[in-house]
């Protein structure tokens, strides 16, 4: 899952991140208010952590920028401002959670896991398509009841499809998803992966839209 | 006047004060009374005394020939207290019953006071006929006069013993009626609790009270601003140290969360120690604002401002090199100022280490220390990328720090630097080095008067 994670504090936010991909979340870090508004405008990110006395412009002030656009992503808070008015205008001036600091990094990273899964309208933690069950909190894969062992990039393209399952991903969209700044993405990394992928799981569940993308087909609601 | 002092309440002062005024002046008029009295008495008294001698005389020589001793009855419960006798040619002819043969006074005319056989003081007037041969004494005792003085003398000062109590009682409850708004003001202070500080209001308030209620309301807002700057800073101290303790814990537990990652341990045990290194110099920093806020130090001595210059370049020299920043020190003129020698290091100590934190490495940091227009004079110079005007206004807001920055720092230095410039009564200016290019900071004192000449 791709993060942007907005910091002034060299320290904090080198321990933010570090902590944050510990847990398998790729993360990318911006030190101001401007530059954080263009990258969560930007599409890429699963979800977003706003400092809120962000350099060059308020963290609050880039929430309501990127509501005011429709953009819609997770945003949680990560501030200093424990007032209880703080609070509540941080909640209703777009935040999807508020959190003060200090923070524990598991419960971030929880925290973090919920709002995208809220995002995509799931009510469990895991997600299930035919025999696959994916956890995201113990990044573990499972077909029918027996463990899978996947690689970090396996798991995460996994994750991707199915958390927008029913949606069709371009290549473009899943290596915006996969890979934070700095990493060179090889041109058929995606397929190759997809490969090992089918030949782990099930060999229809990935399915190719030819000339568009991958997909996972979204499954009805087990009672 | 300790008695005076011991009267405590104000009442009680002005009722002393008020009937100690009318007893005094009361009695002033019955002393006036009393003289006045006794003068008209004495003056008509003695005027009927003539005129009764006058009438003896007259009566005298008109019967001549009888030479009888004639006793004139008593006739009044007054009359032994009047007296006469009539002499013709020496003998004694008429006398009044209580008078005996000796004549009352040895004068021959005029007024005399005389102490007669019975005891009695009498006054006595004495005159004689047209051709001196009837001698005329008319006498009365002067007791009688006293009585009517005294009488009068009653008459004014009896009200005064029944107008007393009642002008007490008056006074008393004019007084309490008057002293009213003291007790409500007392009243109202009273009910406060002791977190309002909003200004005393009082309906219809005497003027003498004006002063004393703005000096008290005066208060109130000297406090209230105290308490306030006091609140504002507890919340920011809290707020900033929240940051370092997150950034602590959050590398704390990356270092655990490492596994086999021996690199990504070591950084961030390493950032560990720096985070607490980062928060202690905060929580100093917070305390050396909170000692200045409270109670800066107030013994000052000549400091020569070279030498302290000199000491702490050379504590900080070592933070320089390791970043190649070149720290130089012109101090060539001694230049004395007074002040505390703690204050004015950690005024320094500040502004040098500002410098060499926001100057990139292998920046040109310059410390003088010159005499200027007769002014001590302190500058600090850097050649690293300064501030706009508006980041140099913002400077020494607390907690404020200039947008960009990659050292980890609060924004307190330059609080305290304000602080301990107000406390040293020396001015600082920020502006661009014209030099080298950077900030310049500039901290001015005063001329230091020459010591005894």
């Amino acid at each position: 899952m791709r993060i942007l994670l907005a910091e002034d504090d060299p320290m904090l936010g080198d321990g933010l991140q570090a902590g944050l991909r510990q847990q398998g979340f790729q993360v990318d870090w911006v030190r101001d208010g401007e530059a954080a508004e263009r990258e969560l405008a930007s599409g890429v990110y699963a979800a977003g952590v706003l400092d809120l006395g962000l350099p060059r412009k308020d963290g609050m002030d880039v929430l309501q920028a990127l509501r005011a656009r429709g953009v819609a992503m997770p945003v949680l808070v990560l501030t200093a401002r424990d007032a209880v008015p703080d609070r509540i205008r941080g909640l209703d001036q777009g935040a999807d959670d508020y959190v003060v600091k200090p923070v524990d990094l598991l419960e971030l990273g929880a925290r973090l896991r919920s709002l995208v899964r809220r995002a995509h309208g799931q009510a469990q933690e895991s997600l299930r398509c035919g025999g696959v069950r994916l956890d995201p909190a113990a990044r573990q894969v499972s077909l029918n009841g027996e463990t899978v062992t996947l690689s970090t990039r396996e798991f995460d393209l996994l994750h991707a499809l199915m958390r927008n399952a029913g949606r069709v991903l371009s290549r473009e969209q899943l290596e915006e998803q996969l890979y934070s700044w700095g990493h060179e993405v090889e041109s058929n990394t995606i397929e190759v992966h997809i490969h090992h992928l089918r030949r782990k799981l099930q060999p229809d569940l990935i399915q190719t839209v030819r000339g568009i993308g991958y997909t996972v087909l979204r499954e009805p609601e087990a009672a | 006047m300790s008695w005076w002092r011991s009267l405590r309440s104000l009442q009680a002062r002005l009722m002393v004060l008020v009937l100690g005024l009318v007893t005094l002046v009361w009695l002033g008029a019955a002393f006036m009374t009393w003289v006045d009295a006794r003068h008209e008495l004495d003056e008509l008294l003695d005027g009927h005394l003539a005129q009764a001698a006058a009438l003896l005389v007259v009566q005298q020589a008109t019967a001549e020939g009888d030479n009888e001793l004639a006793d004139a009855p008593s006739l009044h419960k007054y009359a032994p207290r009047v007296a006469f006798q009539v002499f013709h040619e020496g003998r004694l002819v008429m006398r009044s019953a209580n008078m005996d043969t000796v004549p009352m006074a040895a004068a021959t005319r005029g007024f005399a006071t005389v102490r007669l056989k019975d005891g009695a003081e009498w006054r006595v007037f004495a005159t004689q006929g047209a051709e001196r041969d009837v001698q005329v004494f008319v006498g009365e005792q002067t007791s009688s006069r006293s009585a009517i003085l005294w009488a009068v003398l009653r008459s004014v000062l009896l009200p005064l013993a029944f107008a007393l109590p009642l002008l007490a009682l008056a006074g008393w409850w004019a007084v309490r009626r008057g002293l009213a708004p003291l007790r409500h003001l007392s009243e109202v202070l009273g009910q406060r609790r002791p977190e309002v500080l909003a200004p005393v209001v009082l309906q219809d308030m005497p003027t003498e009270m004006q002063p004393l209620v703005q000096a008290l309301n005066g208060l109130l807002e000297r406090i209230g601003r105290m308490l306030e700057s006091e609140r504002r800073f507890t919340a920011d101290a809290a707020h900033e140290l929240r940051t370092p303790i997150a950034a602590i814990r959050a590398q704390a537990q990356v270092a655990l969360g490492a596994g086999q990652d021996d690199v990504q341990r070591q950084h961030a045990l390493l950032a560990t120690l720096a985070g607490c290194d980062r928060a202690t110099r905060l929580v100093a920093q917070l305390l050396t604002l909170a000692r200045l806020e409270a109670a800066p130090p107030q013994d000052a001595s000549a400091v020569e401002l070279g030498d302290l210059a000199r000491s702490v370049a050379a504590e900080l020299a070592p933070t320089a090199l390791a970043r190649r920043q070149i720290l130089e020190l012109d101090a060539g003129v001694p230049c004395k100022v007074t002040g505390n020698a703690l204050l004015l290091a950690v005024l320094m100590r500040n502004l040098i280490d500002n410098a060499l934190r926001y100057s990139p490495d292998g920046a040109q940091i310059r410390v003088a220390v010159a005499q200027e227009s007769g002014q001590a004079v302190l500058r600090v110079e850097d050649s690293g990328p300064g501030m706009s005007e508006q980041e140099m206004a913002r400077l020494g807001e607390r907690f404020y720090r200039a947008p960009g920055q990659a050292q980890p720092g609060s924004g307190l230095g330059w609080s305290i630097v304000k602080r301990i410039a107000v406390v040293l009564g020396a001015q600082v200016q920020v502006s661009r080095s014209v030099r080298l290019g950077g900030l310049a900071v500039t901290a001015q004192w005063p001329r230091q008067r020459s010591t005894k000449s």
